[in-house]
């Protein structure tokens, strides 16, 4: 809980700047589609904290939601699948992926690293050899099926204010995903093996096993994502959809408490770092900054919370050593 | 009469045998085919268009063409011309993605091939041409169809992938001048107004650029941020092709498709639709097809020493065309007419 | 002239970490050429002490004084400068490089920055013939057992050339021939003049080596014994304050029916070896031999952490084939490795959720933890083995070595096994509670469970065993019952001088 306090924080106080410079940012629509961007990326991290917390990384993520994303719209504007078996297709696709990682790393003994980072070069790779490295458009055919992104829920009791779509999805899933994390005994064995493998293997666990399933929840999420930004931009581009977001994810899993040593990590944690990176990237459009600093601006903001929460931490173990040692 | 049977049929003998024999010198002079390369800047539908010029230019030329697009930026540029020098081609038409720091790279290139530019130029480099538009004439093409779309003034974003390319600058320069009223400017000693800062002269206001690194999600977010920070916007500028269908799918999401007015550049089908459905004002194609066209039929006389293909001025323009919602239908027809002969 | 005052001494010590005090006015003296031995439970300041003598942490108070005069020790740079070396508990080498580069690490011999291999190598080797351990120098420190890494450490400190040298329980690894060995080292080294400080929980090494005992409790001193005092009785005495009189509680039962059968084992480190042996219904059957002979890869194959190359394991009647941990623990075993922090235990997670760690399973509701299954089983346990710890969410890498081993054992105990494997299960803690682990291990036997116990403390093996099973290089060389037990015995079977 202390770990998501200061991330917390960080994110009120970014929000405060931003709202003070500029109060359009505290606009409904404004909110809204930091809501919506914020459960599509959300939905990223979720799947790369399950991964982490085995203290392994999935670098695959973002070729993984263009592939998904171009084998998506290659199946239904150029074969005509109809929408249900599309979207199957895809998700066995991504869960494929997942447990061929996870063969990988478990069977073969190979370093996470490595079978994900030739997963990136791969998957982007099929992608464009899919799609013969064209832009596919969904055109204006499957306005249906985008309600799943683009749509609005209106909340009971409220007139004006109604939340996208995936905010809905991407709760669903933080949902479930957090009560597996913390009341189910798999949650428990995860983070077990993430802290010491070994000492999980000779307790009984069968960690090979928990592995698979932390790559197989990682790629489906990231199929999922894919499967809503290819629907939320209403066209793909296999050499450049999802490009970089697994950089995304992991950021937001490590900022919202995930340890890349494993063993760690909250979900609600992850979502508000995502959060955070969302709000920054608004906020530099919002206040007029020129586009070119964000990444400059991005770092600083991140570095500078991450260094005052170790303070913190520091100053917080320090003080109570002290309170103990006068105690006793 | 009888007596030249015989010779008839000697002939057609003689042109029989000369059509059998023909048979290998004609695969021989396919060998010596000369082999061009096409090296766009990157990978979108834009390009599409123009490999159906070059693809159609390939056949009427009987030459040999490979079309390179670079995905990672100039990083792959780089290794893929470098690649093609390597291997030996004989002409190369380039769009640089960062004239300036290219400049190396393509007087390099010259040592060893027939190197041109297309799209974007490298000036100050020893390409023999530029084939492409006017992509300063472009912009204030686009400037028009704003001021179309709003005659008494307005507040405008503009929207772009990367603003390093010197064609993404020219084409922001000819709005501003045009939303100015300001006289033209020469391409060679072109002044450009800083991005980033808020441009306004009489009726028009240009709040700001942002530029997403071609990422589409990116784009789209700039452009609902835009919408967000400025309620009162009144049109969004896509410089580039992927620009104006992202602004309009945030326009649409926002519920002001046709209250914010949207000028685009070249002819994905998304604008097209746009401008049919009337959310968008226009767009400014720049026949791509006929940069693909050019290229290759320029590059493939000067690999046979025709150097009488080669403008003065050094720079090929190809006109450019504005689409409108009055000639959007006929233009949509003509461009997948034309993509289908490249194919 | 003989030197008649002391090289070392140590005055009116304080030393306070946060929340604890670990040293409270503690003195000692240690004279030329003396082996010193420096005994206490754990956490009664030994290590804090050598700490500081090593120059690795500063006394808050008091003096150090080297040839009488006071020396301010910062570092362990300063306490090297000195001629103060200290060997630490936990091994301190780099075990990704050879040993050669360990010995010479951060003071290579080297010209403009290059490094002479040559050098290295033949010194390596010179001190390598001194303690006795025959490996070449390039060979990689991962590929060594733990008690040659221990030699390669203890050739380093030689290297050093101190006046006083600090060792930190360095037989808690070895195995009794290596011990051996080590006790000729420290012996020649003594006659050399060099100082010793030796602390070590092992009590019979103590007696056998030391020339004096200064015994700390508390953090503060309980007493000191002269050559001609060192009696066990005399250490245990000062070191828990109260008299131990029985530290074996090992009584007779009578075995019942077999519980597990193997036969024509063959492990993965020992290929070519096979192992055959039964393990009765109330029964404590210790396993010994050397480090290296194959008795913790019997255990591990058991437990099905390592594949068996062929054999049969009959547990309870049923066979075991290509089994995981999972189906160990289904027949009824459990298994306390060796390394308790690598193998045993998760260190940063709570006491809770390490001792539900193997239950969860069998306490489930469809898949979701069932938390008052989890706090019945893990306060039911802690009591029944009086786990000292401040909450059951207390992490458990902040509790003694004792405390953790209970919780390794409590584990187990909370899954009702019918047969279980202790590795080594008293290796680093302190006399109490190594008693408590007997008495658990008597107990359990008592009631009707069987214990299969590796240990490399002969005492232990004779103290605690029905039955003993001897191993030498991945056989076993011969089964000892209690009228047949002795030091001797075990060590004939174990350097494979016989077979029985």
């Amino acid at each position: 809980m202390k770990k998501i306090l200061g991330i917390f924080t960080l994110l009120m106080v970014v929000c405060l700047f931003t709202a003070i410079n500029n109060p359009r940012f505290l606009t409904p629509y404004n909110f809204l589609n930091t809501v919506r961007w914020t459960s599509l990326f959300g939905i990223l991290g979720i799947g790369v904290c399950f991964v982490i917390i085995t203290g392994g990384i999935d670098l695959s993520i973002g070729s993984v939601i263009g592939l998904v994303g171009s084998a998506l719209a290659v199946l239904l504007t150029q074969k005509h699948w109809s929408i249900p078996s599309a979207i199957l297709a895809v998700l066995v696709l991504s869960a494929a992926i997942g447990l061929f990682h996870g063969l990988l790393i478990t069977r073969l003994q190979l370093q996470p690293f490595v079978v994900t980072l030739c997963g990136l070069l791969l998957y982007r790779g099929l992608a464009r050899y899919i799609t013969d490295d064209q832009s596919l458009g969904f055109g204006a055919d499957y306005e249906g099926l985008r309600l799943l992104v683009v749509g609005k829920v209106p909340i009971p009791f409220s007139s004006t204010i109604s939340l996208p779509a995936p905010f809905f999805v991407t709760a669903a899933i933080a949902l479930i995903a957090a009560i597996f994390l913390n009341k189910t005994i798999y949650g428990r064995y995860l983070q077990a093996l993430g802290r010491n493998e070994l000492a999980a293997k000779y307790s009984g666990i069968n960690t090979d096993r928990m592995k698979m399933l932390a790559y197989l929840t990682c790629s489906v999420l990231a199929g999922i994502a894919g499967i809503l930004f290819a629907l939320d931009l209403n066209s793909i581009q296999p050499s450049g959809l999802g490009e970089f977001y697994e950089l995304y994810a992991i950021a937001a899993a490590v900022l919202g408490g995930c340890s890349l040593r494993g063993g760690e990590g909250s979900i609600l944690g992850v979502l508000i770092g995502t959060a955070l990176l969302r709000v920054l990237y608004n906020a530099i459009n919002i206040l007029n900054i020129p586009t070119h600093m964000e990444f400059a601006i991005i770092g600083a903001v991140i570095l500078a919370g991450v260094i005052t929460d170790e303070l913190v931490k520091r100053f917080a173990a320090k003080r109570r050593a002290a309170q103990a040692a006068a105690a006793s | 009469m009888t007596s030249m049977k015989p010779f008839i049929s000697l002939l057609s003998v003689v042109a029989a045998l000369a059509c059998f024999l023909s048979e290998p010198l004609h695969t021989q002079a396919q060998g010596a085919k000369k082999r061009i390369a096409y090296v766009t800047n990157g990978v979108d539908p834009f390009w599409d268009t123009a490999a159906a010029g070059v693809r159609t230019a390939e056949k009427e030329f009987q030459v040999k063409c490979d079309i390179l697009m670079p995905p990672k930026g100039i990083v792959d540029q780089k290794r893929m011309i470098e690649n093609l020098l390597a291997q030996g081609v004989d002409g190369i038409a380039i769009s640089p993605i960062d004239a300036k720091n290219q400049i190396g790279l393509i007087n390099e290139a010259c040592l060893q091939a027939h190197v041109i530019t297309h799209d974007s130029d490298a000036p100050g480099s020893k390409r023999l041409c530029f084939v492409g538009m006017n992509n300063y004439k472009a912009g204030r093409a686009a400037g028009k169809l704003v001021k179309e779309a709003l005659p008494s003034g307005g507040k405008i974003m503009i929207f772009v992938g990367r603003m390093e390319q010197l064609n993404a600058q020219q084409r922001r320069q000819g709005v501003v001048d045009e939303l100015l009223d300001r006289p033209e400017q020469d391409l060679e000693k072109m002044k450009f107004a800083p991005p980033g800062r808020i441009v306004s002269g009489g009726p028009y206001q240009i709040l700001d650029t942002r530029t997403d690194n071609f990422d589409y999600a990116r784009a789209k977010a700039n452009a609902e941020d835009a919408m967000a920070a400025n309620p009162d916007l009144n049109c969004m500028v896509g410089l580039f092709a992927y620009n104006t269908p992202k602004c309009l799918e945030a326009v649409k999401e926002a519920g002001k498709a046709g209250k914010i007015k949207l000028v685009g550049f070249d002819e994905q089908d998304a604008v097209l639709q746009g401008i049919i459905d009337g959310h968008i004002q226009g767009t400014i194609s720049q026949q791509p097809y006929f940069y693909g066209y050019h290229s290759v039929r320029i590059l493939n006389a000067l690999s046979k020493g025709d150097r009488s293909v080669l403008p003065k001025s050094g720079f090929y323009e190809v006109p450019i065309v504005q689409v409108r919602k009055a000639n959007a239908e006929a233009f949509r027809a003509e461009l997948k007419k034309l993509q289908a002969a490249g194919k | 002239m003989p030197h008649t005052s002391p090289l070392l001494q140590v005055r009116g010590v304080f030393k306070s970490f946060p929340g604890v005090k670990a040293l409270r006015n503690v003195s000692l003296t240690l004279g030329h050429g003396e082996v010193l031995a420096v005994i206490g439970e754990n956490g009664a300041g030994k290590s804090t002490l050598m700490k500081i003598l090593g120059g690795v942490q500063q006394p808050d108070e008091g003096e150090i004084l080297l040839d009488d005069k006071p020396v301010r020790i910062g570092s362990v740079r300063e306490a090297a400068s000195h001629g103060i070396a200290l060997i630490h508990q936990e091994l301190n080498l780099s075990d990704n490089l050879d040993i050669g580069a360990n010995l010479f690490l951060g003071r290579e011999p080297s010209r403009f920055g290059w490094i002479n291999q040559a050098r290295i190598r033949s010194d390596a080797q010179t001190l390598l013939n001194e303690v006795g351990l025959r490996h070449s120098p390039s060979t990689v420190v991962s590929t060594l057992a733990i008690g040659h890494q221990q030699m390669v450490e203890i050739a380093k400190s030689l290297s050093l050339e101190a006046r006083v040298l600090i060792m930190d329980e360095p037989t808690s690894s070895l195995s009794q021939k290596e011990t051996d060995q080590l006790f000729q080292l420290v012996r020649k080294l003594r006659d050399r003049g060099v100082s010793i400080v030796y602390i070590s929980h092992r009590l019979g090494e103590v007696k056998e080596l030391a020339d004096r005992v200064v015994v700390l409790r508390d953090g503060s001193n309980a007493g000191e014994l002269g050559r001609s005092e060192i009696t066990r009785e005399g250490m245990v005495r000062l070191m828990v304050g109260r008299d131990l009189s029985q530290v074996y509680p090992r009584t007779t039962h009578s075995p019942g029916p077999t519980l597990l059968q193997v036969q024509n084992l063959r492990t993965t480190a020992h290929p070519r070896s096979r192992v055959h042996f039964a393990v009765k219904e109330r029964e404590i059957v210790g396993i010994a031999g050397l480090v290296g002979a194959g008795r913790t890869e019997v255990l591990r194959a058991l437990f099905g952490i390592d594949p068996c190359l062929e054999g049969t394991i009959t547990m309870r009647g049923r066979g075991l084939e290509n089994h995981t941990p999972a189906d160990a623990i289904q027949a009824g075993m459990a298994l306390a490795p060796e390394d308790r922090k690598q193998l045993g235990l998760i260190l940063e997670m709570s006491v809770l959720e390490n001792l539900s760690l193997a239950s969860l399973r069998r306490d489930q509701h469809r898949g979701f933890l069932n938390r008052r299954a989890e706090t019945d089983v893990c306060l039911q346990t802690l009591k029944q083995l009086q786990v000292k710890t401040p909450s059951v969410d207390q992490v458990v890498q902040f509790l003694s070595g004792g405390n953790q081993q209970k919780i390794v054992l409590g584990k187990w105990l909370a899954m009702k096994p019918k047969l279980i494997l202790l590795d080594e299960p008293t290796r680093g803690i302190d006399v109490g509670a190594k008693q408590e682990i007997y008495r658990l291990m008597e107990q359990l036997a008592s009631e009707g469970l069987a214990v299969l116990f590796v240990s490399s403390e002969m005492e232990e093996i004779i103290g605690m065993s029905d039955r003993v099973l001897v191993m030498h290089e991945g056989r076993i060389t011969g089964e000892l019952t209690r009228s047949n037990l002795s030091e001797e015995a075990i060590m004939r079977l174990a350097t494979g001088e016989v077979a029985a």
